[in-house]
């Protein structure tokens, strides 16, 4: 128990040094020198240290909104089996809990997008409210697939201990497909690139950046530190399964697992750098493509596994 | 479900979903050249015994189907200007749904037809059925005519891997693959004179020479 | 049952004595409101007592007379009359006020009298225990709703609302009795047993029934008279007709299932898939939407496929001989009865709320009424998180346990693990959908700026009933999304009286599963006053500024350029363009001068252009060459009387 709120809180604290990768990554490929690696905790205690200023407009969901976000990642993250050890709650069917979980934060965060009366949220807002639905029907096509070959509904049943490694070799090939579609969903959830640009400058364009516009202050420092939190959620499931090693030894364990998620994450930086946004009305394709995949390697696995 | 010979063909699975949400013809020409080479390669593993003669027709195969026919037809569509969009009938999020039923269905299918397969893939039938029916679908749902004509190549992959669980000897299906690559080729010359008439109303093949530069 | 019949008197009583004191019309509405919410009460704390205690698994009551009349009150029934009565009483609270800007006073005596009498006949429909009583008190719901639909008679609008409802209800009624019938040519006797007759009659029974009952419940593509009915019904009509009477098509669906005792898995095919389409075309619909009432009467179509979803998943569990399978699903569907009465009703009447303050129900003329509103806006955002399935809500729980169910039948055979997968991905689907329609009505009406002026200048007074209704309602969402495992036992109860020969259910691992909710959501809210109070210590002493919202660089905004609620649906509409076909009227602008235009659009519903197509322009067709019998000769309609007396005496 001890241990898993350690990793927890391991989790939370490190997601900001994570995301810093990517912006490295992205700055190595630009030729720049970059950022520091710490540049996030830097942006953060700047953040919590000043004021914020509200719009006339706004009521008070519109300051729910940054608490709620990041409430329901950092409770999602309860759940997660960090480097495979056990999480601190679980019980069965807790990844339905988790994914709506997810969905509140959505709801909160465009509710407070809305609360500004801002054409420019509300364009945001419609785009947040769009694209996680096939994600959402992706997820749980995972999880039929996962719920499957385990008989268990819970996110410690599906990534803790060998788990993941059992995947593979009852699954085999299909699992890079679940693999692949789950980096769509980590980028469509968390607004990066083919999806959504975070370095852009048009807010017409954007989704995630324009819905937090006037969000400042300490309330923008939850919004950040919420994102971050999400991005290592999925990114963390992505790792369990790319690195699917089970050692039992503690500190090997989280040791692979931080070099796997830190792999996902660089992972992130060179779409970036080698992609561009998709226009506004290819992103459905792309992300309807995930859900395909992940049909696709559960039609083939389930009819074949027997 | 490890085997070599199933993750290939689950890749030309994959091709299928991939090529019914191309868009553009340079895209789903790439699909398509990738289809063909996966499919090229499978009869290296289908546990057949390979003397010499078979690799080289396989080989030559793979060459034909995965770079002479795609490099031709982008050849084709940069020379005549074809339009690049494919022109869907059927939208592109309604053809990925289309081709994970497909897929379904095929797999639902593959075990009742019973093909006389002897290898050792549960996946191949599956995949010969959803390649033949995916063809049918491009034929079916896109208005442009080169995107009709990879969907009968596509339709002639299928109909290669049915003839790759014969053995080896069973030319008359290879024979058949060629007469239908013969008839694609047929109908990229219709597509151009198509395309000739179009732009001078008639084809008169004398008019052809203002297209030299 | 005594007390039931006791409660159902002064239901009736508190509907029929205004209409002797319509002239001072605040007393008449109060001893409406005392009659009837006394009654409802009573009723409540009787079926309750019945539900939690109810070793006796059933009371039956047979009043001697003409007619083979006979109630019986078993736990399913038990369950249903605490939806019904719950919600009737806290409906009739909330029309205290709601009735007051009306100028027609008798209107009001006579919409109470309706009302009462609709409260009483649904009451009677879940209690009745033979064809003869349940169509009777079937009859008389849909006439007292039909004339509560066109109160407000003087608009064209609604009387076509109303006739549009009557014919729905009759031609459904139409399609039970059928069913009925063919039950009595087999048994020969008009009590509710039927399983003795052949499997292929069953089948027949319960495919005209589940038309039927699907026809009350909004069953696409049987839903058509429901977005026209409920927003011309007043608001607290809305949330009792939404909320419970719809729900009376679920129980006879339930209650035919029951008796039939089907074991082929048609039955909970044919369930699940008109669940999920219903699911997923009603919110889509919804999505569609300007008018608040309307948006709402679709989202009653997508928890009708929700809960049709669940009890399907139980009819294959029971099938495909999965008891765990079965409980769950029926319980979850249940459940889900129960819960969307909850916030459904309070959504109705926050909407009414809305009408009555702004007079206007179109979605893109309101804003930010959260600050003139405050406590309708807050409650109606507790509500929209409950029917998005959300937690800690209300929505969730029952959704979780269809969910569960669902992936029980993942492990079965091929054909269970078919429609369990599909059930599965059409719940997320409609989670995030209901998701996006909610954000748009709480973005757009409450939310902002006020885009009109009606939206302005709005307050709270002279509502109190009003507010009483709704908080009670929202404290509801919140208590059952936290603390379930009551009402889980509630419609576990219910499951056990449908009659699936399990015995009595155990409770023990279905309790559970209620734990860990409670734990989840406990959890989540610590976290939440956790990071709330980090949150107050990081603002301590610290700046607070107000300003404008950053226009990106414009500095003249105005409320006309938000968001509307028609531009945040349109890509999700698009998306679903088959099945949504929306028409657009915008002139284009041109030239160097542009003169005004305009922007509208409708998503239309394509039942209701198919069923014009289909049937209603053949009909008036032939009904149009059956005028040469209407003469009007007196002499000649003599003469048909005559005719008619010959054959029925010749024939009969």
């Amino acid at each position: 128990m001890i241990e898993s709120i350690l990793l927890w809180t391991l989790a939370i604290v490190s997601a900001p040094f994570f995301a810093a990768v990517i912006l490295r990554v992205k700055a190595f490929f630009g030729g720049r020198k970059g950022s520091p690696l710490l540049i996030h905790y830097y942006t953060l205690a700047k953040l919590f240290k000043k004021g914020s200023v509200y719009s006339t407009s706004t009521t008070l969901i519109f300051k729910l909104g940054p608490l709620v976000s990041l409430g329901t990642a950092i409770t999602a993250l309860l759940f997660f089996p960090m480097a495979g050890r056990p999480p601190v709650v679980s019980f069965s069917g807790d990844a339905i809990f988790v994914f709506y979980l997810l969905g509140l934060g959505r709801f909160f965060t465009i509710a407070a997008a809305m609360d500004t009366a801002s054409p420019f949220e509300g364009m945001g807002a419609a785009r947040e409210a769009y694209f996680p639905i096939i994600c959402e029907a992706s997820m749980f096509m995972v999880s039929i697939l996962f719920y499957r070959l385990t008989g268990e509904l819970s996110l410690s049943a599906f990534f803790s201990g060998n788990q993941p490694a059992q995947f593979w070799s009852t699954a085999g090939s299909p699992m890079i497909f679940v693999i692949i579609a789950l980096f769509i969903i980590l980028l469509t959830e968390n607004a990066r690139v083919p999806v959504d640009d975070p370095a852009t400058h048009l807010e017409l364009t954007m989704i995630h950046e324009v819905m937090v516009l006037d969000h400042s202050g300490p309330d923008f420092g939850l919004i950040e530190l919420g994102a971050f939190s999400k991005l290592f959620l999925y990114s963390a499931f992505i790792a369990r399964l790319i690195c699917p090693f089970d050692f039992v030894h503690p500190a090997l364990d989280v040791a692979l697992f931080a070099a796997a998620v830190l792999l996902v994450y660089i992972a992130v930086g060179l779409v970036e750098s080698v992609m561009a946004r998709y226009r506004m009305d290819r992103v459905p394709k792309f992300v309807l493509t995930s859900f395909a995949l992940v049909f696709f390697a559960a039609v083939i696995t389930l009819e074949f596994a027997k | 479900m490890n085997g070599p010979m199933d993750t290939i063909l689950s890749l030309a699975l994959l091709s299928i979903l991939f090529s019914f949400a191309s868009s553009r013809l340079p895209g789903l020409i790439k699909v398509l050249a990738f289809q063909g080479v996966v499919v090229s390669i499978v009869p290296l593993f289908a546990g057949h015994h390979l003397s010499i003669g078979s690799l080289v027709f396989t080989l030559t195969t793979l060459v034909i189907r995965g770079f002479a026919i795609p490099l031709c037809i982008y050849m084709v569509i940069k020379k005549v200007s074809i339009a690049r969009e494919v022109e869907p009938i059927v939208g592109y999020h309604a053809s990925i749904l289309a081709g994970l039923l497909l897929i379904v269905g095929a797999t639902w299918a593959g075990h009742r037809f019973d093909l006389p397969v002897n290898t050792n893939s549960q996946l191949l039938p599956p995949t010969a059925i959803s390649l033949l029916g995916a063809g049918m679908f491009l034929l079916m749902a896109r208005r442009n005519a080169i995107a009709m004509v990879l969907g009968y190549i596509m339709m002639e992959n299928g109909i290669y891997l049915v003839g790759t669980t014969f053995s080896m000897r069973a030319l008359h299906i290879v024979e058949f693959g060629i007469l239908l690559d013969v008839l694609a080729g047929v109908m990229i010359m219709a597509v151009m004179l198509q395309n000739i008439k179009q732009t001078f109303d008639d084809v008169d093949t004398a008019r052809l020479r203002t297209l030299k530069e | 049952m005594n007390l039931f019949f006791l409660s159902m008197l002064m239901i009736a009583s508190g509907g029929v004595l205004p209409l002797f004191l319509w002239r001072q019309v605040n007393l008449a509405k109060m001893i409406a409101v005392i009659g009837i919410g006394s009654g409802c009460l009573l009723g409540l704390f009787d079926s309750l007592f019945r539900l939690i205690t109810g070793p006796p698994p059933g009371v039956s009551f047979s009043p001697p007379g003409v007619f083979p009349l006979s109630f019986h009150l078993d736990s399913l029934s038990a369950f249903f009359l605490v939806s019904i009565f719950t919600v009737s009483l806290l409906a009739a609270i909330y029309s205290y006020h709601y009735m007051n800007n009306t100028e027609k006073q008798i209107g009001a005596a006579v919409n109470f009298l309706f009302f009462s009498l609709l409260v009483t006949s649904m009451s009677l429909v879940v209690t009745a225990h033979n064809m003869i009583t349940f169509m009777l008190a079937w009859e008389m719901m849909s006439l007292s709703s039909f004339f509560l639909v066109i109160y407000d008679y003087r608009n064209p609008e609604n009387r076509k609302a109303g006739y549009l409802y009557f014919i729905f209800s009759h031609v459904g009624a139409m399609f039970i009795l059928a069913a009925f019938a063919v039950l009595y040519g087999h048994t020969g006797n008009f009590d509710f047993a039927g399983s003795t007759i052949p499997d292929t009659m069953k089948i027949l029974v319960f495919v005209l029934g589940f038309i039927g009952f699907g026809s009350k419940a909004g069953v696409f593509p049987f839903h058509v008279w429901l977005p026209h009915a409920h927003p011309a019904a007043p608001s607290h009509i809305s949330a009792v007709m939404s909320g419970v009477m719809i729900k009376t098509g679920i129980y006879g669906i339930l209650r035919l299932y029951g008796i039939l005792d089907l074991q082929t898995p048609a039955s909970g095919i044919i369930v699940v898939i008109f669940g999920m389409v219903s699911g997923i075309i009603g919110v889509v619909y919804a999505l569609g939407q300007h008018d608040i009432k309307r948006l709402l009467a679709y989202h009653s179509v997508e928890n009708i496929g929700i809960i049709l979803i669940g009890i399907g998943i139980g009819m294959i569990g029971v099938s495909s001989g999965n008891p765990v399978m079965a409980v769950l699903g029926f319980s979850g569907g249940i459940l889900h009865v129960f819960n969307h009465s909850i916030f459904k009703s309070l959504l109705f009447m926050g909407a009414g709320m809305v009408f009555h303050k702004t007079g206007t129900r179109s979605i893109d003329a309101l804003g930010g009424l959260i600050k003139s509103l405050k406590i309708t806006g807050i409650t109606f955002l507790i509500g929209s998180m409950a029917i998005s399935g959300l937690p800690p809500f209300n929505g969730f729980v029952s959704e979780f346990f269809i969910y569960m169910g669902g992936f029980k039948g993942i492990a079965r055979d091929p054909l269970t693990f078919v429609f369990c997968l599909l059930a599965i991905i059409s719940l997320a689907i409609i989670g995030g959908l209901a998701l996006a329609c909610f954000t748009k009505v709480v973005g757009v009406v409450f939310q902002g700026e006020p885009r009109t002026p009606n939206a302005n200048r709005v307050d709270e007074k002279n509502g109190s009933t009003m507010i009483f209704s709704m908080v009670v309602l929202a404290a509801a969402c919140v208590g059952i999304g936290i603390f379930p495992a009551p009402f889980l036992v509630m419609a576990l109860k219910a499951v056990s009286a449908i009659g699936l020969d399990y015995g009595r259910i155990p409770i023990e691992p279905f309790a559970h599963m209620t734990a860990d909710i409670s734990l989840a959501a406990i959890i989540f809210l610590a976290i939440m006053a956790i990071l709330a109070g980090i949150r107050i210590r990081l603002f301590r002493g610290k700046p607070i500024g107000h300003s404008g919202t950053w226009g990106c660089g414009f500095t003249r905004p105005t409320s006309r350029m938000q968001y509307t609620g028609s531009s945040y649906a349109a890509s999700i509409l698009d998306f679903f363009k088959p099945v949504a076909p929306m028409v657009v009227d915008h002139p284009p602008v041109a030239g160097l001068f542009p003169g005004p235009t305009r922007y509208a659009s409708h998503v239309h519903d394509v039942i209701e252009m198919h069923l014009e197509r289909i049937i209603v322009n053949p009909v008036l067709w032939l009904f149009d060459k059956l005028r040469w019998i209407q003469h009007g000769d007196i002499h000649l309609y003599i003469g048909y009387i005559l005719l008619a007396i010959v054959i029925l005496l010749f024939f009969v």
